[in-house]
Protein backbone atom coordinates (compact mmCIF):
# COMPACT_ATOMS: atom_id res chain seq x y z
CA UNK A 1 0.00 0.00 0.00
CA UNK A 2 3.21 2.11 0.71
CA UNK A 3 4.52 1.82 -2.57
CA UNK A 4 0.76 1.93 -4.19
CA UNK A 5 0.86 5.30 -2.41
CA UNK A 6 3.80 6.71 -3.26
CA UNK A 7 3.76 5.91 -7.37
CA UNK A 8 0.68 7.99 -6.78
CA UNK A 9 1.91 10.95 -4.95
CA UNK A 10 5.24 11.01 -7.27
CA UNK A 11 2.82 11.77 -10.18
CA UNK A 12 0.40 13.86 -8.52
CA UNK A 13 2.21 16.11 -5.72
CA UNK A 14 4.08 18.66 -6.94
CA UNK A 15 7.12 18.22 -4.35
CA UNK A 16 7.42 14.25 -5.47
CA UNK A 17 7.32 14.97 -9.13
CA UNK A 18 9.87 17.66 -9.11
CA UNK A 19 12.37 15.46 -6.76
CA UNK A 20 11.27 13.04 -9.45
CA UNK A 21 12.83 14.74 -12.62
CA UNK A 22 15.63 15.82 -10.26
CA UNK A 23 16.60 12.67 -9.66
CA UNK A 24 16.45 11.60 -13.31
CA UNK A 25 18.56 14.48 -13.97
CA UNK A 26 21.23 13.84 -11.31
CA UNK A 27 21.30 10.45 -11.62
CA UNK A 28 22.84 10.62 -15.28
CA UNK A 29 24.73 13.42 -14.54
CA UNK A 30 26.71 12.17 -10.77
CA UNK A 31 27.73 8.93 -12.37
CA UNK A 32 29.16 10.51 -16.27
CA UNK A 33 31.15 13.26 -14.38
CA UNK A 34 31.99 10.50 -11.69
CA UNK A 35 33.61 8.22 -14.03
CA UNK A 36 35.73 10.83 -14.90
CA UNK A 37 36.92 11.14 -11.31
CA UNK A 38 37.64 7.53 -10.79
CA UNK A 39 39.90 7.07 -14.27
CA UNK A 40 41.55 10.28 -13.09
CA UNK A 41 42.23 8.40 -9.41
CA UNK A 42 40.38 11.20 -7.83
CA UNK A 43 37.37 9.72 -5.92
CA UNK A 44 37.83 12.20 -3.00
CA UNK A 45 37.80 15.42 -4.94
CA UNK A 46 33.88 15.76 -5.09
CA UNK A 47 34.07 15.68 -1.31
CA UNK A 48 37.22 18.21 -0.81
CA UNK A 49 34.93 20.50 -3.42
CA UNK A 50 31.81 19.90 -1.66
CA UNK A 51 33.40 21.04 1.51
CA UNK A 52 34.84 24.27 0.07
CA UNK A 53 31.64 24.89 -1.82
CA UNK A 54 30.05 25.02 1.96
CA UNK A 55 32.51 27.94 2.44
CA UNK A 56 30.62 30.11 -0.22
CA UNK A 57 27.47 28.85 1.30
CA UNK A 58 27.81 30.11 4.81
CA UNK A 59 29.63 33.34 3.15
CA UNK A 60 26.63 33.72 1.48
CA UNK A 61 24.52 33.75 4.55
CA UNK A 62 26.81 35.71 6.25
CA UNK A 63 26.65 38.42 4.11
CA UNK A 64 22.75 38.50 3.66
CA UNK A 65 22.81 39.31 7.24
CA UNK A 66 23.82 42.68 6.29
CA UNK A 67 21.23 43.06 4.19
CA UNK A 68 22.88 42.68 1.22
CA UNK A 69 21.55 41.10 -2.00
CA UNK A 70 23.92 38.71 -3.04
CA UNK A 71 23.61 37.26 -6.23
CA UNK A 72 20.02 37.06 -5.65
CA UNK A 73 19.94 35.60 -2.83
CA UNK A 74 20.56 32.07 -3.61
CA UNK A 75 23.81 30.62 -1.55
CA UNK A 76 24.42 28.43 -4.46
CA UNK A 77 26.24 30.68 -6.82
CA UNK A 78 28.46 31.28 -4.30
CA UNK A 79 29.15 27.64 -3.20
CA UNK A 80 29.68 27.60 -6.89
CA UNK A 81 32.11 30.24 -7.32
CA UNK A 82 34.13 28.87 -3.88
CA UNK A 83 33.67 25.09 -5.37
CA UNK A 84 36.00 26.61 -8.54
CA UNK A 85 38.45 28.01 -6.20
CA UNK A 86 38.79 25.02 -3.86
CA UNK A 87 39.69 23.18 -7.10
CA UNK A 88 42.37 25.53 -8.54
CA UNK A 89 44.30 25.10 -4.55
CA UNK A 90 44.14 21.31 -5.36
CA UNK A 91 45.51 21.56 -8.18
CA UNK A 92 48.67 24.35 -7.11
CA UNK A 93 49.07 22.03 -3.70
CA UNK A 94 49.26 18.52 -6.10
CA UNK A 95 52.37 20.14 -7.94
CA UNK A 96 53.83 20.90 -4.51
CA UNK A 97 53.01 17.51 -3.40
CA UNK A 98 53.94 15.30 -6.55
CA UNK A 99 54.80 12.36 -4.76
CA UNK A 100 51.84 12.86 -2.19
CA UNK A 101 48.96 14.02 -4.42
CA UNK A 102 46.25 13.01 -1.70
CA UNK A 103 47.41 15.72 0.51
CA UNK A 104 46.06 18.35 -1.62
CA UNK A 105 42.93 17.07 -0.85
CA UNK A 106 43.13 16.98 3.08
CA UNK A 107 44.41 20.35 3.29
CA UNK A 108 41.79 21.87 1.19
CA UNK A 109 38.52 19.83 3.40
CA UNK A 110 40.17 21.33 6.40
CA UNK A 111 40.48 25.03 5.09
CA UNK A 112 36.52 24.25 4.00
CA UNK A 113 35.38 23.12 6.98
CA UNK A 114 36.96 25.34 9.03
CA UNK A 115 36.03 28.42 7.16
CA UNK A 116 32.30 27.13 6.30
CA UNK A 117 32.00 26.67 10.27
CA UNK A 118 33.00 29.72 11.12
CA UNK A 119 31.26 31.84 8.75
CA UNK A 120 27.83 29.59 9.62
CA UNK A 121 28.67 30.52 13.38
CA UNK A 122 29.23 34.17 12.24
CA UNK A 123 25.79 34.02 10.22
CA UNK A 124 23.73 32.38 12.76
CA UNK A 125 22.71 29.87 10.76
CA UNK A 126 24.06 26.56 12.41
CA UNK A 127 20.39 25.05 12.23
CA UNK A 128 20.91 25.18 8.61
CA UNK A 129 23.64 23.21 8.43
CA UNK A 130 22.28 19.40 8.45
CA UNK A 131 20.30 20.52 5.28
CA UNK A 132 23.59 20.94 3.64
CA UNK A 133 25.48 18.40 4.88
CA UNK A 134 22.83 15.58 3.82
CA UNK A 135 20.78 17.67 1.46
CA UNK A 136 16.75 17.00 1.03
CA UNK A 137 15.81 16.33 -2.55
CA UNK A 138 12.04 16.29 -1.64
CA UNK A 139 12.56 20.32 -1.17
CA UNK A 140 13.88 21.43 -4.09
CA UNK A 141 12.03 24.68 -5.99
CA UNK A 142 11.13 25.02 -9.53
CA UNK A 143 13.70 27.63 -9.55
CA UNK A 144 16.59 24.69 -8.22
CA UNK A 145 14.86 22.34 -10.79
CA UNK A 146 15.45 24.52 -13.86
CA UNK A 147 18.92 25.50 -12.84
CA UNK A 148 20.16 21.42 -12.59
CA UNK A 149 18.38 21.24 -16.30
CA UNK A 150 20.51 23.95 -17.51
CA UNK A 151 23.77 22.78 -15.80
CA UNK A 152 22.84 19.44 -17.34
CA UNK A 153 22.91 20.81 -20.83
CA UNK A 154 25.52 23.03 -20.51
CA UNK A 155 27.61 20.03 -19.49
CA UNK A 156 25.91 17.57 -21.96
CA UNK A 157 27.21 20.76 -24.67
CA UNK A 158 31.10 20.47 -23.35
CA UNK A 159 31.38 16.84 -23.22
CA UNK A 160 30.00 16.55 -26.39
CA UNK A 161 32.62 19.17 -28.18
CA UNK A 162 35.14 18.19 -25.32
CA UNK A 163 34.79 14.63 -24.23
CA UNK A 164 37.79 13.28 -25.87
CA UNK A 165 40.22 16.10 -24.74
CA UNK A 166 38.77 15.49 -21.35
CA UNK A 167 39.26 11.41 -21.43
CA UNK A 168 42.49 11.52 -23.09
CA UNK A 169 43.77 14.22 -20.01
CA UNK A 170 41.92 11.64 -17.61
CA UNK A 171 43.25 8.29 -18.63
CA UNK A 172 46.70 9.49 -19.59
CA UNK A 173 48.21 13.58 -18.25
CA UNK A 174 51.18 12.91 -19.34
CA UNK A 175 51.13 12.00 -22.81
CA UNK A 176 47.72 13.80 -23.35
CA UNK A 177 49.90 16.68 -25.08
CA UNK A 178 51.44 14.41 -27.50
CA UNK A 179 47.87 13.60 -28.51
CA UNK A 180 47.39 17.54 -29.30
CA UNK A 181 45.54 18.35 -26.34
CA UNK A 182 46.04 21.42 -24.53
CA UNK A 183 46.35 19.88 -21.19
CA UNK A 184 45.82 22.84 -18.54
CA UNK A 185 42.82 24.06 -20.27
CA UNK A 186 41.42 20.53 -20.82
CA UNK A 187 41.94 20.06 -16.73
CA UNK A 188 40.26 23.52 -16.08
CA UNK A 189 37.47 23.06 -18.37
CA UNK A 190 36.85 19.45 -16.03
CA UNK A 191 37.57 21.36 -12.99
CA UNK A 192 35.03 24.04 -13.47
CA UNK A 193 32.37 20.58 -14.91
CA UNK A 194 33.03 19.18 -11.62
CA UNK A 195 32.23 22.06 -9.53
CA UNK A 196 29.20 22.77 -11.44
CA UNK A 197 27.73 19.15 -10.84
CA UNK A 198 28.93 19.29 -7.01
CA UNK A 199 27.57 22.44 -6.05
CA UNK A 200 24.04 21.39 -7.57
CA UNK A 201 24.30 18.09 -6.48
CA UNK A 202 24.83 19.83 -2.44
CA UNK A 203 21.23 21.10 -2.11
CA UNK A 204 19.75 18.17 -3.18
CA UNK A 205 22.42 15.04 -1.58
CA UNK A 206 24.60 17.44 0.75
CA UNK A 207 28.21 17.71 0.84
CA UNK A 208 28.65 14.49 2.91
CA UNK A 209 27.26 12.32 0.41
CA UNK A 210 28.22 14.05 -2.86
CA UNK A 211 30.79 11.52 -3.34
CA UNK A 212 28.95 8.67 -2.97
CA UNK A 213 26.20 9.17 -5.68
CA UNK A 214 29.31 9.93 -7.68
CA UNK A 215 31.54 7.23 -7.20
CA UNK A 216 29.78 4.51 -5.98
CA UNK A 217 27.66 3.14 -8.92
CA UNK A 218 30.67 3.84 -11.49
CA UNK A 219 32.15 1.12 -8.53
CA UNK A 220 29.60 -1.10 -9.08
CA UNK A 221 29.48 -0.69 -12.60
CA UNK A 222 33.15 -1.16 -13.28
CA UNK A 223 32.02 -5.30 -11.62
CA UNK A 224 30.55 -5.77 -15.53
CA UNK A 225 31.49 -3.33 -17.61
CA UNK A 226 33.41 -4.11 -20.50
CA UNK A 227 34.07 -1.07 -22.14
CA UNK A 228 33.88 2.64 -20.76
CA UNK A 229 31.35 3.19 -22.82
CA UNK A 230 28.96 -0.20 -20.90
CA UNK A 231 30.23 0.97 -17.14
CA UNK A 232 28.70 4.59 -18.15
CA UNK A 233 25.79 3.05 -19.37
CA UNK A 234 25.39 0.54 -16.22
CA UNK A 235 26.82 2.91 -13.50
CA UNK A 236 23.70 5.29 -15.00
CA UNK A 237 20.89 2.89 -14.67
CA UNK A 238 22.14 1.73 -10.95
CA UNK A 239 22.18 5.85 -10.30
CA UNK A 240 18.13 5.61 -11.62
CA UNK A 241 17.78 2.63 -9.97
CA UNK A 242 19.25 4.18 -6.68
CA UNK A 243 17.35 7.51 -7.17
CA UNK A 244 13.72 5.59 -7.47
CA UNK A 245 13.91 3.32 -4.87
CA UNK A 246 16.20 6.15 -2.65
CA UNK A 247 13.27 8.27 -2.64
CA UNK A 248 10.11 5.88 -2.02
CA UNK A 249 12.68 4.66 1.42
CA UNK A 250 12.58 9.01 1.92
CA UNK A 251 9.05 8.86 1.54
CA UNK A 252 7.98 5.83 3.34
CA UNK A 253 10.17 5.95 6.27
CA UNK A 254 10.48 9.51 6.67
CA UNK A 255 14.18 9.55 6.58
CA UNK A 256 16.49 11.69 4.71
CA UNK A 257 16.58 11.23 1.06
CA UNK A 258 20.02 11.82 0.24
CA UNK A 259 20.65 9.08 2.61
CA UNK A 260 18.41 6.40 1.72
CA UNK A 261 19.48 7.02 -2.29
CA UNK A 262 22.91 6.62 -1.14
CA UNK A 263 22.60 2.94 1.03
CA UNK A 264 20.46 1.94 -2.36
CA UNK A 265 23.50 2.63 -4.11
CA UNK A 266 25.71 1.06 -1.38
CA UNK A 267 23.09 -2.18 -1.26
CA UNK A 268 23.56 -2.40 -5.51
CA UNK A 269 27.24 -2.33 -5.13
CA UNK A 270 27.21 -5.74 -2.55
CA UNK A 271 25.18 -7.51 -4.29
CA UNK A 272 27.06 -6.59 -7.78
CA UNK A 273 30.04 -7.89 -5.95
CA UNK A 274 28.45 -11.12 -4.11
CA UNK A 275 26.95 -11.95 -8.19
CA UNK A 276 30.34 -11.42 -9.95
CA UNK A 277 32.06 -14.13 -6.94
CA UNK A 278 29.63 -16.30 -7.57
CA UNK A 279 29.74 -16.23 -11.03
CA UNK A 280 33.89 -16.38 -10.89
CA UNK A 281 33.87 -19.52 -8.55
CA UNK A 282 31.31 -20.85 -11.23
CA UNK A 283 33.71 -20.83 -13.83
CA UNK A 284 36.86 -22.09 -12.19
CA UNK A 285 35.06 -24.93 -10.98
CA UNK A 286 34.17 -25.19 -14.38
CA UNK A 287 37.90 -25.41 -15.19
CA UNK A 288 39.04 -27.61 -12.31
CA UNK A 289 35.84 -30.32 -14.07
CA UNK A 290 37.50 -30.17 -17.26
CA UNK A 291 40.71 -31.17 -16.12
CA UNK B 1 62.76 17.34 -37.09
CA UNK B 2 66.58 18.56 -35.99
CA UNK B 3 66.65 18.05 -32.50
CA UNK B 4 69.77 19.87 -30.74
CA UNK B 5 70.42 19.08 -27.00
CA UNK B 6 73.66 21.49 -26.00
CA UNK B 7 75.43 21.26 -22.59
CA UNK B 8 72.54 19.80 -21.20
CA UNK B 9 72.07 19.37 -17.09
CA UNK B 10 69.86 18.08 -15.18
CA UNK B 11 69.28 17.49 -11.56
CA UNK B 12 66.81 16.59 -9.01
CA UNK B 13 67.21 18.62 -6.32
CA UNK B 14 70.92 18.18 -5.70
CA UNK B 15 71.26 15.59 -7.16
CA UNK B 16 72.76 15.83 -11.03
CA UNK B 17 71.48 13.60 -13.10
CA UNK B 18 72.67 14.70 -16.41
CA UNK B 19 76.17 16.85 -16.85
CA UNK B 20 77.07 18.57 -19.95
CA UNK B 21 75.53 15.99 -22.58
CA UNK B 22 75.50 17.31 -26.15
CA UNK B 23 74.37 15.81 -28.85
CA UNK B 24 72.75 16.31 -32.51
CA UNK B 25 69.75 14.63 -33.81
CA UNK B 26 69.01 14.59 -37.13
CA UNK B 27 65.61 13.71 -39.31
CA UNK B 28 65.64 9.95 -39.55
CA UNK B 29 67.79 9.13 -36.91
CA UNK B 30 67.63 5.96 -35.07
CA UNK B 31 69.49 6.63 -31.77
CA UNK B 32 69.00 4.29 -28.83
CA UNK B 33 69.82 5.05 -25.40
CA UNK B 34 71.23 2.76 -22.62
CA UNK B 35 73.15 2.58 -19.20
CA UNK B 36 72.38 1.35 -15.24
CA UNK B 37 69.42 1.90 -13.86
CA UNK B 38 69.95 5.79 -12.39
CA UNK B 39 72.02 6.71 -15.31
CA UNK B 40 69.75 9.34 -16.36
CA UNK B 41 68.26 7.45 -19.58
CA UNK B 42 64.45 8.50 -18.88
CA UNK B 43 65.50 12.27 -17.33
CA UNK B 44 66.62 12.43 -21.02
CA UNK B 45 64.11 11.75 -22.69
CA UNK B 46 62.11 13.61 -20.35
CA UNK B 47 63.72 16.57 -20.43
CA UNK B 48 63.19 16.03 -24.76
CA UNK B 49 59.39 15.86 -23.83
CA UNK B 50 59.18 18.87 -22.04
CA UNK B 51 58.02 16.93 -18.92
CA UNK B 52 61.25 18.00 -16.80
CA UNK B 53 61.72 21.41 -16.93
CA UNK B 54 65.48 22.82 -18.46
CA UNK B 55 66.79 25.41 -19.00
CA UNK B 56 66.55 28.06 -21.69
CA UNK B 57 69.19 27.26 -24.16
CA UNK B 58 69.49 23.82 -23.31
CA UNK B 59 67.15 21.89 -26.39
CA UNK B 60 66.23 23.09 -29.37
CA UNK B 61 63.93 21.55 -31.77
CA UNK B 62 64.43 22.77 -35.82
CA UNK B 63 66.34 25.57 -33.92
CA UNK B 64 63.67 26.50 -31.45
CA UNK B 65 64.04 26.49 -28.13
CA UNK B 66 62.32 24.12 -26.00
CA UNK B 67 60.93 26.46 -23.51
CA UNK B 68 59.14 28.33 -26.30
CA UNK B 69 58.01 24.89 -28.49
CA UNK B 70 54.18 24.07 -28.06
CA UNK B 71 53.92 21.52 -31.84
CA UNK B 72 54.15 18.46 -29.69
CA UNK B 73 51.86 16.19 -31.61
CA UNK B 74 55.14 15.83 -33.34
CA UNK B 75 56.41 13.51 -30.52
CA UNK B 76 54.87 10.18 -30.18
CA UNK B 77 55.76 8.74 -26.44
CA UNK B 78 55.17 5.37 -25.47
CA UNK B 79 56.42 5.61 -21.62
CA UNK B 80 58.13 2.90 -19.70
CA UNK B 81 56.03 0.06 -18.49
CA UNK B 82 52.90 2.31 -19.55
CA UNK B 83 52.50 3.28 -16.39
CA UNK B 84 51.42 6.77 -16.78
CA UNK B 85 48.20 4.91 -18.33
CA UNK B 86 45.26 3.84 -15.99
CA UNK B 87 44.28 0.93 -17.66
CA UNK B 88 42.26 -0.47 -14.88
CA UNK B 89 39.12 1.09 -16.28
CA UNK B 90 37.03 -0.83 -18.50
CA UNK B 91 38.11 0.13 -21.90
CA UNK B 92 38.32 -1.60 -25.08
CA UNK B 93 41.43 -1.32 -28.00
CA UNK B 94 38.91 0.83 -30.27
CA UNK B 95 38.04 3.24 -27.20
CA UNK B 96 41.42 3.89 -26.18
CA UNK B 97 42.22 4.87 -29.80
CA UNK B 98 39.38 6.74 -30.81
CA UNK B 99 39.78 8.76 -27.62
CA UNK B 100 43.50 9.70 -28.27
CA UNK B 101 42.09 10.50 -32.09
CA UNK B 102 41.74 14.45 -31.12
CA UNK B 103 43.47 16.22 -34.16
CA UNK B 104 42.20 15.41 -37.69
CA UNK B 105 45.25 13.60 -38.75
CA UNK B 106 45.00 11.09 -36.43
CA UNK B 107 41.21 10.52 -37.09
CA UNK B 108 41.51 8.76 -40.27
CA UNK B 109 44.55 6.73 -38.97
CA UNK B 110 43.76 4.01 -36.36
CA UNK B 111 41.88 1.91 -38.22
CA UNK B 112 45.15 1.58 -40.83
CA UNK B 113 47.50 1.27 -37.92
CA UNK B 114 45.59 -1.80 -35.97
CA UNK B 115 45.71 -3.46 -39.59
CA UNK B 116 49.82 -2.73 -40.18
CA UNK B 117 50.72 -3.91 -36.41
CA UNK B 118 48.07 -6.92 -37.51
CA UNK B 119 46.30 -6.58 -34.52
CA UNK B 120 42.88 -5.50 -36.30
CA UNK B 121 40.98 -8.06 -34.25
CA UNK B 122 41.25 -7.55 -30.96
CA UNK B 123 39.97 -4.17 -31.70
CA UNK B 124 36.83 -5.00 -29.23
CA UNK B 125 38.74 -6.42 -26.56
CA UNK B 126 39.29 -5.13 -23.09
CA UNK B 127 43.17 -3.72 -22.56
CA UNK B 128 43.11 -5.61 -19.85
CA UNK B 129 42.88 -8.80 -21.22
CA UNK B 130 45.37 -7.82 -23.48
CA UNK B 131 49.04 -9.75 -23.55
CA UNK B 132 52.28 -7.60 -22.80
CA UNK B 133 53.19 -7.51 -26.73
CA UNK B 134 49.42 -6.61 -27.43
CA UNK B 135 49.25 -3.80 -24.96
CA UNK B 136 52.52 -2.60 -26.29
CA UNK B 137 51.32 -2.69 -29.96
CA UNK B 138 48.29 -0.68 -28.96
CA UNK B 139 50.14 1.89 -27.48
CA UNK B 140 53.02 2.06 -29.90
CA UNK B 141 49.88 2.83 -32.46
CA UNK B 142 48.35 5.54 -30.17
CA UNK B 143 52.03 7.58 -29.88
CA UNK B 144 51.73 6.82 -34.01
CA UNK B 145 48.47 8.26 -34.31
CA UNK B 146 49.12 12.02 -35.67
CA UNK B 147 51.87 11.35 -37.72
CA UNK B 148 54.63 12.31 -35.55
CA UNK B 149 58.45 12.91 -36.89
CA UNK B 150 59.86 11.83 -34.19
CA UNK B 151 58.96 8.14 -31.54
CA UNK B 152 60.29 8.06 -28.40
CA UNK B 153 59.82 4.80 -26.85
CA UNK B 154 61.09 4.18 -22.69
CA UNK B 155 61.97 0.27 -22.20
CA UNK B 156 59.13 -0.36 -24.46
CA UNK B 157 60.09 -4.23 -23.88
CA UNK B 158 60.34 -4.51 -20.43
CA UNK B 159 57.55 -6.68 -19.57
CA UNK B 160 57.18 -8.41 -23.42
CA UNK B 161 58.08 -11.80 -24.29
CA UNK B 162 61.23 -12.74 -26.73
CA UNK B 163 59.19 -12.88 -29.68
CA UNK B 164 57.01 -9.99 -29.25
CA UNK B 165 60.39 -8.35 -28.63
CA UNK B 166 61.78 -9.19 -31.85
CA UNK B 167 58.65 -8.21 -33.38
CA UNK B 168 58.34 -4.78 -31.69
CA UNK B 169 62.75 -4.07 -33.06
CA UNK B 170 61.49 -5.15 -36.32
CA UNK B 171 58.09 -2.75 -36.31
CA UNK B 172 60.82 0.23 -35.45
CA UNK B 173 63.02 -0.42 -37.85
CA UNK B 174 60.22 -0.48 -40.32
CA UNK B 175 59.27 2.97 -38.67
CA UNK B 176 62.61 4.31 -38.74
CA UNK B 177 63.19 3.29 -43.05
CA UNK B 178 60.23 5.50 -43.54
CA UNK B 179 62.03 8.40 -41.86
CA UNK B 180 60.89 8.78 -38.28
CA UNK B 181 63.31 9.62 -36.11
CA UNK B 182 63.06 7.33 -32.87
CA UNK B 183 64.98 7.49 -29.94
CA UNK B 184 64.93 4.52 -27.43
CA UNK B 185 66.35 3.52 -24.59
CA UNK B 186 66.58 -0.22 -23.63
CA UNK B 187 68.01 -2.50 -20.99
CA UNK B 188 68.47 -5.23 -23.07
CA UNK B 189 70.73 -7.48 -25.44
CA UNK B 190 68.86 -7.02 -28.44
CA UNK B 191 70.72 -3.77 -29.53
CA UNK B 192 72.11 -6.30 -32.41
CA UNK B 193 68.62 -6.80 -33.48
CA UNK B 194 68.32 -2.58 -33.85
CA UNK B 195 69.47 -0.37 -36.66
CA UNK B 196 70.41 2.27 -34.77
CA UNK B 197 72.61 5.25 -36.38
CA UNK B 198 73.82 6.32 -33.10
CA UNK B 199 74.11 4.37 -29.54
CA UNK B 200 74.26 6.84 -26.43
CA UNK B 201 75.62 5.05 -23.35
CA UNK B 202 75.15 6.90 -20.01
CA UNK B 203 76.95 6.39 -16.92
CA UNK B 204 76.27 6.44 -13.21
CA UNK B 205 79.37 8.67 -13.04
CA UNK B 206 77.43 11.37 -15.42
CA UNK B 207 79.82 10.48 -17.88
CA UNK B 208 78.37 9.24 -21.39
CA UNK B 209 79.57 7.84 -24.86
CA UNK B 210 77.81 8.26 -28.17
CA UNK B 211 78.81 5.63 -30.91
CA UNK B 212 77.79 6.03 -34.66
CA UNK B 213 78.12 3.20 -37.08
CA UNK B 214 81.70 3.03 -37.42
CA UNK B 215 83.12 5.58 -35.46
CA UNK B 216 83.38 7.08 -31.65
CA UNK B 217 82.15 10.47 -30.84
CA UNK B 218 82.44 11.87 -26.85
Amino acid sequence: MLTLSFLQDLFQQDFMLRALLTGIILGALAPLIGSIVVVRRLSFIADTLGHFSLVGISVSLYISTFGISFFLEKPLYLGLVFSIIGGILIESFRRSYKNYKEISMVIVISLGSAMSAIFFSLAKKTGSLYQYLFGSILTVTNYYLILIFITAIIISILFILFGKQILAVSFDETTARFLGVNVSLFQFIFMVVLSMVVSVLLESVGVLLISSMMIIPVAAAMRFGWSFKSTLIISIVFSELSILLGLWMAYSFIIPSGAAIVSINILILLIVSIVRKIYIHKNLSKLDTLK
Amino acid sequence: MLIEIRNLSFAYGHKTVINGLSHTINPGDYLVIKGKNGSGKTTLIKCLLGINPVKNGMIFFDGKDINSFNNWPKFGYVSQNLDDFNYEFPLTVEELLKFSTVTKASKKNYLKLLDQMGILDIINQNINSLSGGQLQRVFIIRAMLNNPEVLILDEPTASIDKQNTEFFYQTINELNKQGITVILITHTEFISHINYTHLLTMSLDLTFNIVTNDKEDN
